[in-house]
């Protein structure tokens, strides 16, 4: 009997200390590395996806699309200002 | 890569910035700048969408009063034609109004002698497509007005849904210039109103539900030319910092922030975009504006705190290099996008200094009040009681204090968080009356469950990885799907409330006060309301023939004071009745908030101009009429 009652109370001081652990460590934004950067990852998760089961893999020329779409778009403008500064005439 | 990023960053941002600043030099672009900064101070006008550089939406006019408010009534009407959801306001320069609608973005100039006769319009054609890649709803905040000067006459500026900005003829509505500021084939469209500071026509951009990385251009207004072009995130020269950034509050963080927060390429598809209110102060010439939230709204597939979304900037208008960020949300969880309104003011703080303030009324459910010259943070308090993922804002350290029981990440569903992705305020343009010292602000009462997933970034297709199921928040009936707005009176000084009131729904589009002492705003159900300014009493108010999102408006013509607002439910709250969406999670998580408002109101699309008496101009009644 003195055997289950001490299991069971070093069961509940073990579940005390993970929650509270858990608790201690869950991420509210205010341990810092350094200024402006305070992230830390979540209990059970990694500090970086890659590799990780949460990896999405992202392709490449799909990430660097945008970038070019801004590069084209900006040429074509500059090229219809410069139009417009020698004709007077606004053609698009 | 990198060289190649940089290289063109020479070619276009600084020499053209240098070009920018010689420009600014120029007896006429003061000249410009000094004329807009007066036509905001005749109440004859209302020149920009917050009414003034400080964004403040107040009017001393008060023919219009508390004592004679019962007697307004409506004057004229007009139809834009279209339905989705009206956000924004008419502009009034004079004896002309201009007026806009959402995609396909017509624009209307109208004389206010004969309102009922359109003296022109502009109809552009766009892509459909653009229909396809818009957030929430095909919503437009309306146009700006540029006065014109010695070698190019007066302009209108409009952005619209497909990537344009336009410049057009203030007189015929002839386009001067139409250059891209968007491609809607990564996802990037627009839905802002321009904001015109001296020669400069500034623009944000939307899309971050689609990875959107965020920017803030200006255009000259001259040429259309770009003048200077600033992104939220990666490198600093991409940013647009400023040699001494955040100087005065080192501890917000200062260098290469932009790369060190995200994971590899993260930033690139972080999103970040900028779509809400720009104010300016024409003392410091620094303009100010929020960045919204990261990419995607799953936490889990991008760690670090994500700079610099969710930003406060301070940016110097002739170069757009930032003077200071603060960064209200790092890594966000729950799509609180920080682009709401910015309301500039000038009071005595707890300590009897007198400062130039900013204030912010942010989705995460706290509003802010900074320095607006250094950035300093002076209040951070709670809009409502209810709002849970924070605790407090660290008013030394600046940073908020979460609850982790309200956190979100993959594999879980975090249950009652308040406030939802929608915030506890969003877009609306609400007020400052300097006389009371307070802010009325118009607020949505809800809160969510949330629920991540992953997937894929593919560009110009949504890239949210979460599901959301937003529902009126704990003072609201959540059964019946009321009980999700309310509107305040703040003091960010003291930090207290001098009234507050519950409303059906979310009060989506903001407030306008008046030295009439009263409060106006529209209602998602369709009513405009006026409230005592001291005490929030209901005094007035007026069934509209759709939803209001939109923020009221007042100008005087021919000695009447009118009040006008824009009618036409829709936006985000309205995706379900838009798009007759049942799934409460559809809508990305409104539809089952506003399940109910489809009894209340349907679509439409117009504006309604209200004066004492319904007096107007065809009480002339041979106004409009034929003549021989």
């Amino acid at each position: 009997m003195k055997k289950i009652k001490t299991l069971a109370v070093t069961g509940a001081t073990a579940i005390l200390l993970t929650f509270g652990m858990s608790s201690a460590m869950a991420y509210d934004g205010t341990k810092c590395k350094a200024s402006g950067n305070c992230w830390e990852a979540k209990p059970g998760f990694p500090e970086k996806i890659k590799g990780s089961k949460f990896d999405p893999k992202h392709s490449q020329t799909e990430l660097d699309k945008q970038t070019s779409a801004m590069e084209a778009m900006e040429a074509r403008n500059a090229k219809r200002v410069e139009n417009f500064k020698q004709t007077g005439k606004w053609s698009y | 890569m990198r060289e190649k990023k940089l290289s063109r960053l020479t070619k276009t941002g600084s020499a053209a910035l240098v070009s920018s600043v010689i420009g600014m030099m120029t007896v006429g672009v003061a000249f410009a700048n000094d004329k807009l900064v007066e036509l905001q101070k005749d109440e004859a006008n209302w020149v920009m969408q917050g009414k003034n550089y400080s964004a403040d939406h107040y009017s001393s006019s008060k023919q219009i009063n508390k004592k004679n408010v019962s007697k307004l009534a409506p004057s004229w009407t007009f139809s834009t034609g279209v339905l989705s959801g009206h956000e924004g306001a008419p502009l009034v320069i004079g004896d002309m109004m201009y007026i806009h609608s959402p995609f396909p973005n017509n624009t209307f100039a109208i004389n206010l002698k004969d309102p009922g006769t359109i003296v022109w319009e502009h109809k552009p054609k766009q892509d459909p497509a653009a229909r396809a890649v818009a957030c929430c709803d095909v919503v437009n905040r309306g146009l700006a007005y540029w006065p014109g000067d010695d070698k190019t006459p007066a302009m209108i500026l409009k952005s619209q849904l497909d990537g344009h900005v336009v410049a057009l003829n203030a007189e015929t509505g002839a386009v001067h210039w139409q250059v891209e500021n968007g491609d809607i084939s990564v996802g990037q469209t627009q839905t802002q109103a321009p904001f015109v500071v001296k020669d400069l026509v500034i623009q944000g951009s939307s899309g971050a539900e689609l990875g959107v990385r965020g920017y803030v251009t200006a255009f000259d207004i001259h040429t259309g030319e770009m003048v200077w072009r600033w992104y939220a995130t990666g490198p600093d020269d991409e940013i647009g910092l400023a040699k001494d950034f955040n100087s005065a509050n080192p501890h917000y963080g200062q260098k290469d922030l932009g790369l060190k927060t995200w994971e590899d390429e993260a930033w690139k598809i972080g999103g970040g975009t900028n779509w809400g209110w720009y104010a300016y102060d024409p003392d410091l010439e620094m303009f100010y504006y929020g960045s919204g939230n990261p990419a995607p709204w799953n936490e889990t597939m991008r760690p670090g705190d994500n700079k610099w979304t969710m930003t406060i900037w301070g940016r110097d208008a002739d170069t757009g290099l930032a003077k200071f960020g603060y960064q209200k949300t790092p890594h966000d969880e729950w799509d609180y996008a920080g682009v709401n309104v910015m309301m500039l003011s000038e009071q005595k703080d707890k300590s009897g200094k007198m400062r130039k303030l900013l204030t912010h009324p942010d989705r995460n459910g706290i509003i802010y009040t900074l320095d607006r010259e250094t950035g300093d943070l002076v209040s951070a308090d709670k809009m409502d009681d209810t709002a849970n993922w924070v605790k407090k804002v660290d008013l030394e350290t600046g940073l908020p204090i979460r609850d982790p029981e309200f956190s979100t990440r993959m594999g879980h569903r975090s249950r009652d968080i308040c406030p939802s992705a929608m915030g506890f305020h969003n877009q609306g343009m609400d007020s400052y009356d300097p006389e009371r010292q307070l802010f009325y602000l118009g607020l949505n009462h809800l809160c969510m469950d949330w629920e991540p997933f992953m997937l894929p970034y593919r560009a110009g297709q949504f890239f949210v990885g979460a599901n959301v199921w937003s529902y009126p928040g704990p003072k609201g009936d959540r059964q019946r799907g009321i009980g999700s707005g309310q509107v305040k009176a703040y003091n960010a000084i003291t930090g207290e409330f001098a009234w507050e009131k519950m409303e059906k729904f979310s009060i989506w589009g903001g407030t306008m006060a008046t030295a009439g002492g009263l409060v106006f705003y529209g209602t998602l159900d369709g009513f405009i309301k006026a409230r005592d300014a001291d005490n929030g009493d209901l005094l007035w108010k007026f069934k509209l023939p759709s939803g209001a999102i939109g923020h009221p408006m007042t100008y005087t013509h021919d000695g009447i004071q009118y009040v006008a607002i824009n009618y036409g439910v829709g936006g985000w709250p309205a995706v379900g009745l838009v798009f007759d969406l049942n799934d409460p999670s559809a809508g990305l998580g409104a539809v089952g908030a506003f399940k109910e408002l489809a009894r209340n109101t349907q679509m439409g699309g117009g504006l309604m101009v209200f004066a004492l008496d319904g007096k107007g101009p065809y009480d002339d009644l041979s106004v409009g009429e034929y003549e021989m």
